[in-house]
């Protein structure tokens, strides 16, 4: 076998979502978004299954530029997973309005874009990941073609162009200085101060952007608002672990000596605190998960500063992803089934104990209450911290979590009112079996996880 | 061997699965099965009291691997400091659902959330891994909150929240000593049984550790300055809710003190033992003032919590100062026994609260007087309990607190000033007992009826129990003795 397909062979999954993406197109070109939704699906959990066999490769492709690791493959099994939840919750709200079909296409293609953040071993991949997660995102922000979804679109793209030039310019430097666009030279930085943070914070720019970091957020709760429900369902939990994920692959060649940790560990404090800050004062319950997303984004952060020094660091960034993408989605879905306002969950507990229950339980999750997934993500990373010598970090965490607490209860207090008649809709909202579905699986991954965490542990040490 | 202790671990949870299957079943039916289920549990509960302990370490160990890659499993156990409060667990909670069978208002959810209490407060007391121990404290929060917020008087959502947020704050710190323990032990494990035999951290990582334990469990046990939260939480949540509250929650703080801070980080622990006693003290003496300005009922047994409670970690931090190793049992004794006395006596207040609660609608001293006279067996009821509470020999906390204050006596006769705390609770509660029960009856009280057949099933077990402690303290004291006669530290 010669090398190039030696190396597309490891690539095969990857190039499934892409030709998935290309025929969901032209099945809408067909004008049969059913059956684009069935190729979209099928061909996604397809390639899911087949980068099952790749489980424990550590390997590069393409002369060291894509890497096959850890990363890149369990980037693979949770976001192509959490791309089809998000196809079923986009069919469920936006089944019978115009081009349906692009809207399934563009979220294969997006998540081809942020495949490749998460497995890049070179400078080009990190900007080309970038350029394709983000081209997608815009027109499905936009997709609704309404005032506010044009104005959240517009935002998004001027903001992702203006860090996006940003980290280009900045990579520049990394170039220059190291003679070479891989990310396994940057250990030659430490010879050049300068040009290493110049770099770096050029980096943090682009993909904290992506990540939706404090202080490049605030995009995050406009466009999430204007976009529909599936859609920042999508963009919260997607692009986000794909950015945080090449993060890392960034970071585990860079030498110490930069004092990435130390910048990241602040972002983390800043995002923590101000997603929740914000979070807290929101009434509408899109942007208070919109700013819920990027306050657990800073959690993120506290197994990125432990990369290289603790040996929990990758496990823990994996299992928290898989259990973010699961809790987070499944919170999205309950919302997209009940409205976008707090007033519509009133006695949500009470009418639909089942998904009253469902909700209360991705909410503790995302607070971090045993046994669920969301404690085990933030324990991993919570030790992940502590072994890194990064305890004040860890202090920081926790009191974060109880402000979140306060944030979450928000939405679980109002559940349990007993709901005046007055504030009744007048028309009962449309069932949606799909959604329906979408929570329910999230909400068997969110308990599963927790209690059984091993299955992800067990294969990642 | 039958696994009992995970038997009586999962009944309840079993129970409340079977309802959450049943969600149409009539609420008789509800309540047979909370009540069946508890029951259960208690006889499974005495299976194991009849198995007994060891005199070094845990008994009847059950474990299983669940996350074997970092060291954390199922294991689960007893030794003479849980075996009591596991088996004081079970007969609250049956009793409580007893007493909880006239609850109509969504019955379905209700009894499911106290049985998930269950099976986290035994869970809480029998695990002997950290992670699963942390899991069990943290799932009794969420199910606390729950309760208040679902079934509490009129301030509930506040008082619920507040509750819910304080207790957070209050064992997210454990979980960082947590991880700090698993870090420093080689290699890395959450058996608790290996962090005792061997303390993993030394030096001013224990302390770190000693001061975010001492944290949590000043929260919960609680002690003043953190006491806040339980006055509000106690006066919303509902009777049921306060006598578990009291008379089982509130040990999981003192037993994490003994398991945690005093077991796992020891020589931290007697290094910073004088501040803790001075914190009990304190704590023990401001709790009886503070019950002493209280015009509430349910306020004022709630503060004599934080006085009883008090005396708790005054006996734990006396182990810790003692030198001589009898001295140190007596002190542990004490303290222990304290724990299963303070279930049953402030258990049976509570629940007598909740019955006059139930009949008047108001809690408010200065309205009631003269009720012994309609309400002969609950007003009889209350001042035994009462009596038992201001530590009458002969009822339930004398023999605690008697070998509370020798030990102190032994190691630190300062301390002693805490028995000014006896003092005051007795003037309180004789004051109490005064305004509400003695006195000529007020024309607004006649005809209520007195205990019903349900409320004295509820009452009995307790009031023969604090009799029976108090009297023969010895068949609870020979199991706690078993253990900390030879306890490591």
């Amino acid at each position: 076998m010669t090398s190039m397909a030696h190396d597309l062979a490891f690539l095969i999954p990857e190039i499934l979502v892409l030709l998935t993406g290309a025929g969901t197109l032209v099945c809408e070109m067909l004008r049969r978004p059913r059956t684009a939704l069935t190729v979209a699906v099928s061909g996604l959990l397809l390639a899911t299954a087949l980068t099952l066999p790749l489980l424990g490769v550590d390997t590069s492709v393409f002369s060291g530029t894509f890497r096959i690791d850890a990363l890149s493959i369990w980037a693979k099994l949770i976001l192509l997973p959490a791309t089809v939840l998000s196809l079923l919750l986009a069919r469920a709200e936006l089944h019978g309005s115009d081009r349906e079909g692009t809207v399934y296409s563009l979220l294969c293609f997006t998540t081809f874009g942020a495949l490749v953040l998460a497995g890049s071993g070179d400078l080009m991949f990190l900007v080309l990941g970038v350029l394709l997660s983000g081209l997608g995102a815009f027109a499905l922000v936009a997709y609704p073609r309404n005032d506010a979804a044009t104005e959240a679109a517009m935002k998004f793209f001027v903001f992702a162009s203006v860090t996006g030039s940003v980290m280009i310019f900045g990579l520049t430097y990394w170039f220059g200085a190291t003679g070479s666009t891989l990310l396994g030279a940057l250990a030659g930085l430490d010879k050049a101060p300068l040009a290493a943070a110049v770099g770096l914070i050029a980096v943090i720019v682009g993909l904290g952007y992506k990540a939706s970091l404090v202080p490049f957020h605030f995009w995050a709760p406009d466009a999430y608002e204007g976009a529909p429900l599936s859609v920042a369902a999508y963009l919260s939990v997607v692009p986000k672990i794909g950015a945080i994920f090449a993060l890392v692959q960034v970071v585990r060649d860079l030498p110490v000596s930069g004092g990435w940790p130390l910048l990241l560990a602040a972002i983390a404090v800043l995002t923590m605190t101000v997603g929740y800050l914000a979070a807290l004062v929101q009434d509408n319950v899109v942007r208070l998960l919109a700013y819920s997303s990027i306050a657990q984004a800073g959690y993120f952060l506290l197994g990125v500063v432990a990369v290289g020094v603790s040996p929990l660091a990758l496990p823990a960034l994996i299992v928290f992803a898989a259990a973010y993408a699961a809790m987070n989605l499944g919170a999205f879905a309950v919302a997209l089934q009940t409205g976008r306002t707090l007033d519509a969950f009133a006695g949500l507990g009470h009418k639909n104990p089942a998904v009253g229950v469902a909700m209360v339980l991705f909410l503790l999750s995302l607070t971090g209450i045993p046994p669920l997934a969301g404690f085990v993500g933030k324990f991993l990373l919570f030790g992940a911290a502590i072994d890194a010598h990064f305890t004040w970090l860890a202090v920081v965490a926790i009191f974060n979590s109880v402000l979140s607490l306060a944030v979450y209860l928000r939405i679980v207090v109002p559940m349990y009112r007993q709901r005046s008649d007055a504030a009744a809709p007048i028309f009962a909202p449309e069932p949606m079996p799909l959604a329906r579905l979408v929570w329910a699986i999230a909400f068997v991954f969110t308990l599963g996880i927790g209690l059984a965490a091993q299955v992800l542990l067990g294969r990642l040490t | 061997m039958l696994p009992i202790v995970s038997i009586t671990l999962f009944l309840p949870l079993l129970g409340a699965l079977l309802i959450m299957a049943a969600r149409k079943a009539p609420v008789r039916v509800v309540h047979a099965i909370g009540i069946g289920t508890s029951a259960l549990t208690l006889a499974s509960a005495v299976w194991m009291w009849s198995r007994g302990v060891l005199p070094v370490g845990f008994a009847q160990v059950e474990q299983i691997d669940w996350m074997p890659t970092i060291g954390a499993a199922y294991r689960v156990g007893v030794d003479g400091i849980s075996l009591p409060l596991v088996l004081l667990t079970a007969l609250l909670f049956l009793l409580t659902f007893i007493f909880s069978a006239k609850v109509r208002e969504r019955p379905h959810a209700y009894v499911v959330l106290m049985l998930l209490l269950e099976t986290a407060s035994i869970g809480t007391f029998t695990a002997l891994d950290a992670l699963l121990f942390y899991v069990f404290f943290e799932i009794s929060l969420v199910s606390m909150y729950f309760m208040i917020a679902g079934w509490g008087h009129e301030g509930r959502q506040r008082a619920a929240l507040m509750f819910f947020l304080y207790t957070l704050l209050g064992s997210l710190p454990l979980l960082l000593a947590i991880l700090g323990l698993y870090l420093g032990s080689n290699p890395h494990t959450f058996d608790m049984r290996v962090w005792i035999a061997h303390p993993p951290l030394t030096g001013i990582a224990a302390m770190l550790a000693l001061v975010a334990m001492l944290f949590t469990f000043a929260v919960k046990i609680p002690l003043f300055p953190l006491h806040t939260w339980l006055p509000a939480a106690h006066v919303e949540a509902p009777a049921a809710g306060s006598v578990i509250l009291a008379g089982v929650m509130l040990k999981f703080g003192a037993y994490g003190l003994i398991r945690f801070a005093l077991q796992m980080t020891p020589e931290a622990f007697r290094y910073a033992a004088v501040i803790i006693l001075i914190f009990g003290v304190v704590s023990a003496l401001y709790g009886a003032f503070a019950a002493l300005a209280q015009t509430d009922l349910k306020r004022l047994v709630a503060y004599t919590s934080v006085n009883h409670m008090g005396y708790v970690v005054v006996g734990v931090a006396i182990a810790a100062l003692a030198i001589d190793p009898a001295v140190r049992a007596l002190a542990l004794d004490g303290a222990v026994l304290q724990m299963v006395s303070h279930g049953l006596v402030t258990g049976a207040l509570f629940f007598l609260v909740g019955m006059l609660q139930d009949r008047a609608h108001t809690r408010e001293m200065a309205r009631f007087g003269g009720l012994l006279k309609g309400l002969p067996i609950l007003g009889w009821s209350f001042v035994l309990a009462a009596f038992a509470s201001l530590g009458l020999p002969g009822l339930a906390h004398f023999p605690a607190e008697f070998e509370i204050f020798l030990a102190t006596l032994r190691v630190e006769p300062v301390a002693l000033i805490v028995i000014l705390g006896i003092v005051v609770t007795a003037g309180l509660y004789l004051r109490a007992i005064g305004q509400v029960f003695l006195g000529e009856p007020r024309a607004q009280w006649k005809g209520l009826p007195d205990l019903n057949a349900r409320e004295l099933l509820t009452m009995i077990p307790l009031l023969v129990l604090i009799v029976g402690v108090g009297v023969a303290p010895a068949w609870v004291l020979d199991v706690i003795h078993t253990t900390t006669a030879t306890l490591h530290f």
